[in-house]
């Protein structure tokens, strides 16, 4: 029983971990931005299936490295010549435009790959096992989490101590002071959203080694990522990781108890947080309205 | 007992302090400015009074009433109300429809989905004596948001006397107009002071409209009164002169 | 940019000739629809999702609040009714009016919780609560039919006690039975709309800071748009399920509620009609571009970028800008 509940938590975190890698591109573009891209589980498959393909060639490690890169090229290019045009309108707009690239996004990747799940090969020594006694947990799992820990430690020191992450914290609460500042707003939002697009093209790499690939894969991470943003609390990039680290061990929990409500459990989570902490766990005040 | 009384009012954000220990007691019918240096905390001030801050420390009472920690549309329902630095209307809708709102939500049909021809014919009665006395009369079929800036506060006032206030708080009135517009926002608080005999608490930068207008005025400087008096008493202080006037001249 | 700041038209509604030519239009589609190459079933599917559009849009047109969770509402009318038809009585009123209840009982539950919410995060929570419904449709297979959705109800005849109606067998007769529901639904909204109540809706999309020191206490009235809005969903969502016999998982999916923003937006979501005009389109569009090709979501996707770059306030409002011009 207790080895149960430990693979479950453990698949948790796991799990979790794709959530915090795509809630915080998420809420880095909704804080700098004010746009909720609904395309950002397209992006996150994107990632997967361009890893996929390249796979073939450079391997997986290699793919790894690149594929993000090559889904925050597209991102910016993205950005440039749409999204950046609805930027100080109506947040309809961008919701929309986002929701209508969600959809666009999934057909193209069902059109090139097929609707069918694509296994994603991942090297051998990573589809070990950690240990007899920890048969059940692959060392891939770790793997995913050690590089999880990794970017997301990485994207701390980034926002905290370099130029660009100082200024992009600065935007988050007050835009029109740095654009006065003379700080080029364009710029840092595009930077930003494409720091945004690379986390869930990795996180799509990642997924689709441990999982598959799948055109709708994305949508499994999109309200996961939305409720762990409102747990967590928006406009804090850290409740955003506890938001996505709690909501993934919450629903390894539940799988072992109670398993037909492991998808209910986070919007049980969030109605409790909106009930008893309006702004989240971490959120500012004033933030949420 | 006054019928605005502010009691050692404080409001903290923070570590930042705006306001410290400031009272103020305002007599029915009596027309008060607040004026101060920017940052002075008069803007504060004002969100206490209309209830968009609760204060950290100290009271505030409308006619006998503590109403420190009541909501802002309830201090509306006793009969407060407010107009902004920014000019806060509906911007698509035309004049009329503006005041019309104000007077059904005041008339307490803020719910209704319907009513009958008499009470209607009242509200419509009300809504002409509005714009009546805002002198936007010939305007009224106009989208608020295509009219002058001027008339555009003149519609935000009206918005706030189809309330049927017993006190008028008004932001900086005259913020952002030219002397002409000025000029007519000036006469329109005069005639709700003298003839339909508000009582009103505003903030104002243009000088000529405070001496113009105050029965009393009331300096803040770094969040605390520095004086209070006549306008006559306020031009010879000599701390208000150290403190604000000297700085502004 | 400048787009943004012009002027939105007047409304159309305020034109009688207009509010006629419609009404006309729509007691007339069964007659002149099958000249244009449509059918009965395709228009009653019209009516269905125009008056989800424009129930929607008494939230988000009229009231300025972006909810993108409605197909939730939409959903639960839909399997609200078919349960109802299924196991506890064959009626079609009692169906509808129980499903409609379903969908407003839970909007009153959940906008309670949300009210305080505004903007992009209101856009967020109302979709992830929204969620919640599709996976129970999908996940309690003993009672929804999961993935498969909810068969096994047919809608009734409905008695009137004098005559009853065979709506089950005539689908022009079905036609005008939605065409009735729909008629009292919008009546009611318009009648809303032009009341103290839905002008104080008006004010708060307007401007929210103003109508709070106008001595409105705006999460309520938010509250009760939003039940309005949930109720007129529901009730949409009930005729889809009497139209197909049948109450489809994917109808509730999230990616369906951008749909019916889409419709409202696309038609013209300042005028009371527009979201009908949206909706048309959009399910015409449906019926023939997915006859025709297997992309049709890309196509969808396509349509709502259009939307958004070149016709941001609907087609009702770029030919009246258009003409002014």
């Amino acid at each position: 029983m207790s080895s149960l509940v430990i693979l479950n938590v453990a698949n948790g975190v796991v799990t979790g971990a794709f959530f915090v890698l795509m809630a915080l591109g998420l809420s880095l573009i909704l804080n700098l931005s004010g746009i909720i891209n609904f395309a950002h589980g397209g992006f996150l498959a994107l990632g997967g299936y361009i890893a996929f393909a390249l796979s073939k060639y450079v391997g997986f490690l290699g793919a790894l490295l690149l594929a993000p890169f090559l889904a925050a090229i597209l991102g910016l290019a993205i950005e440039w010549t749409l999204i950046r045009r609805l930027y100080g309108r109506d947040p309809l707009y961008s919701l929309l435009l986002t929701f209508g690239l969600a959809f666009i996004f999934q057909d193209g990747t069902r059109y090139l790959w097929g609707a069918q799940g694509l296994p994603m090969a991942i090297p051998a020594f990573l589809a070990q096992p950690i240990s007899d006694s920890l048969f059940f947990v692959t060392r891939y799992r770790l793997f995913n989490l050690a590089i999880v820990a990794l970017i997301v430690a990485l994207l701390f020191v980034l926002l905290r101590h370099t130029r660009f992450g100082i200024r992009i914290r600065a935007g988050t609460l007050d835009l029109e002071t740095v654009a006065a500042l003379g700080v080029n707003v364009r710029l840092l939002r595009s930077f930003n959203f494409g720091v945004g697009i690379l986390l869930a093209g990795l996180g799509g790499v990642l997924a689709a080694g441990q999982f598959r690939l799948d055109p709708t894969m994305g949508d499994d991470y999109l309200m996961p990522s939305f409720i762990a943003i409102i747990v967590g609390g928006v406009g804090s990039l850290g409740g955003t990781v506890l938001g996505g680290l709690l909501i993934g061990i919450a629903t390894g929990v539940t799988t072992v108890y109670l398993p037909s409500a492991s998808e209910a459990v986070m919007y049980v989570m969030m109605a409790v947080v909106l009930l008893i902490r309006p702004r989240g766990l971490f959120g500012e005040e004033g933030m949420m309205s | 007992m006054s019928f605005l009384r502010v009691d050692s009012v404080a409001k903290t954000f923070g570590s930042l302090i705006a306001l410290r220990d400031v009272s103020l007691a305002v007599e029915p019918g009596e027309l008060r400015a607040i004026i101060g240096p920017n940052g002075a905390g008069k803007t504060t001030f004002f969100n206490l009074l209309s209830g968009f801050f609760v204060p950290s420390a100290g009271t505030i009472a409308f006619d006998g009433r503590d109403v420190t920690r009541l909501p802002a549309h309830r201090r509306v329902s006793l009969g407060m109300a407010r107009t902004f630095q920014v000019t806060e209307v509906f911007p698509e809708l035309t004049v009329r429809e503006n005041v019309l709102i104000a007077v059904e939500v005041a008339a307490g049909h803020r719910l209704s989905p319907w009513l009958g021809r008499s009470v209607r014919a009242t509200l419509r009665g009300r809504v002409d004596e509005v714009l009546a006395l805002a002198g936007l009369g010939h305007k009224a079929g106009r989208p608020v948001g295509e009219l002058a800036h001027g008339d555009q506060r003149a519609a935000e006032i009206a918005m706030a006397l189809a309330l049927r206030p017993r006190l008028l708080l008004l932001d900086e009135p005259t913020a952002g107009m030219g002397d002409q517009e000025t000029y007519e926002i000036t006469r329109l608080i005069r005639r709700l002071h003298q003839d339909a005999k508000l009582t009103i608490v505003l903030i104002e930068h243009d000088m000529r409209v405070v001496f113009h207008l105050a029965d009393r005025i009331t300096v803040l400087d770094q969040g605390r009164v520095l004086a209070e008096g006549t306008p006559t008493e306020i031009a010879a202080n000599e701390a208000v002169q150290a403190a604000y006037l000297g700085k502004a001249a | 940019m400048s787009a943004v700041s012009l002027p939105w038209p007047k409304q159309l509604s305020h034109r009688p000739l207009w509010v006629a030519v419609i009404w006309l239009a729509l007691l007339a589609a069964p007659y002149w629809m099958p000249l244009a190459g449509g059918y009965t079933a395709l228009g009653t599917r019209v009516l269905v999702f125009g008056l989800a559009a424009m129930s929607l849009n008494f939230l988000l047109g009229f009231t300025g609040v972006l909810s993108f969770g409605h197909a939730a509402y939409f959903g639960l009318g839909a399997y609200g009714t078919g349960l109802v038809l299924k196991f506890l009585a064959p009626s079609t009123p009692l169906a509808l009016v129980l499903g409609m209840l379903l969908g407003g009982v839970a909007g009153a539950l959940l906008g309670a919780l949300i009210v305080r919410r505004r903007g992009v995060y209101f856009a967020m929570v109302t979709i992830a609560f929204g969620q919640v419904f599709y996976y129970i449709a999908f996940r309690w297979h003993s009672v929804t039919g999961g993935d498969d959705g909810l068969r096994g109800f047919h809608r009734q005849p409905v008695d009137l006690g004098f005559a009853t109606i065979d709506i089950v067998n005539n689908t022009i007769a079905f036609y005008y039975f939605v065409l009735g529901c729909f008629a009292v639904a919008v009546g009611v909204m318009a009648f809303l709309l032009r009341s103290p109540f839905g002008r104080t809706l008006l004010a708060i999309r307007e401007n929210e800071r103003r109508a709070r020191y106008l001595g409105i206490p705006i999460e309520q009235h938010i509250w009760l748009a939003f039940v309005v809005s949930c109720l007129f969903m529901a009730l949409a969502g009930g005729l889809d399920a009497l139209l197909n016999n049948f109450a489809d998982p994917h109808e509730i999916h999230y990616s369906r509620s951008g749909d019916l923003v889409i419709m409202a937006v696309m038609g013209g979501m300042r005028s009371f009609w527009g979201p009908l005009l949206g909706a048309a389109i959009f399910v015409v569009l449906e019926d023939y571009v997915s006859s025709l090709t297997q992309n049709w979501m890309s196509f969808i996707g396509l349509l709502f970028v259009v939307v958004v770059l070149l016709f941001p306030r609907g087609f009702l409002g770029f030919l009246q800008q258009e003409r002014k011009v």
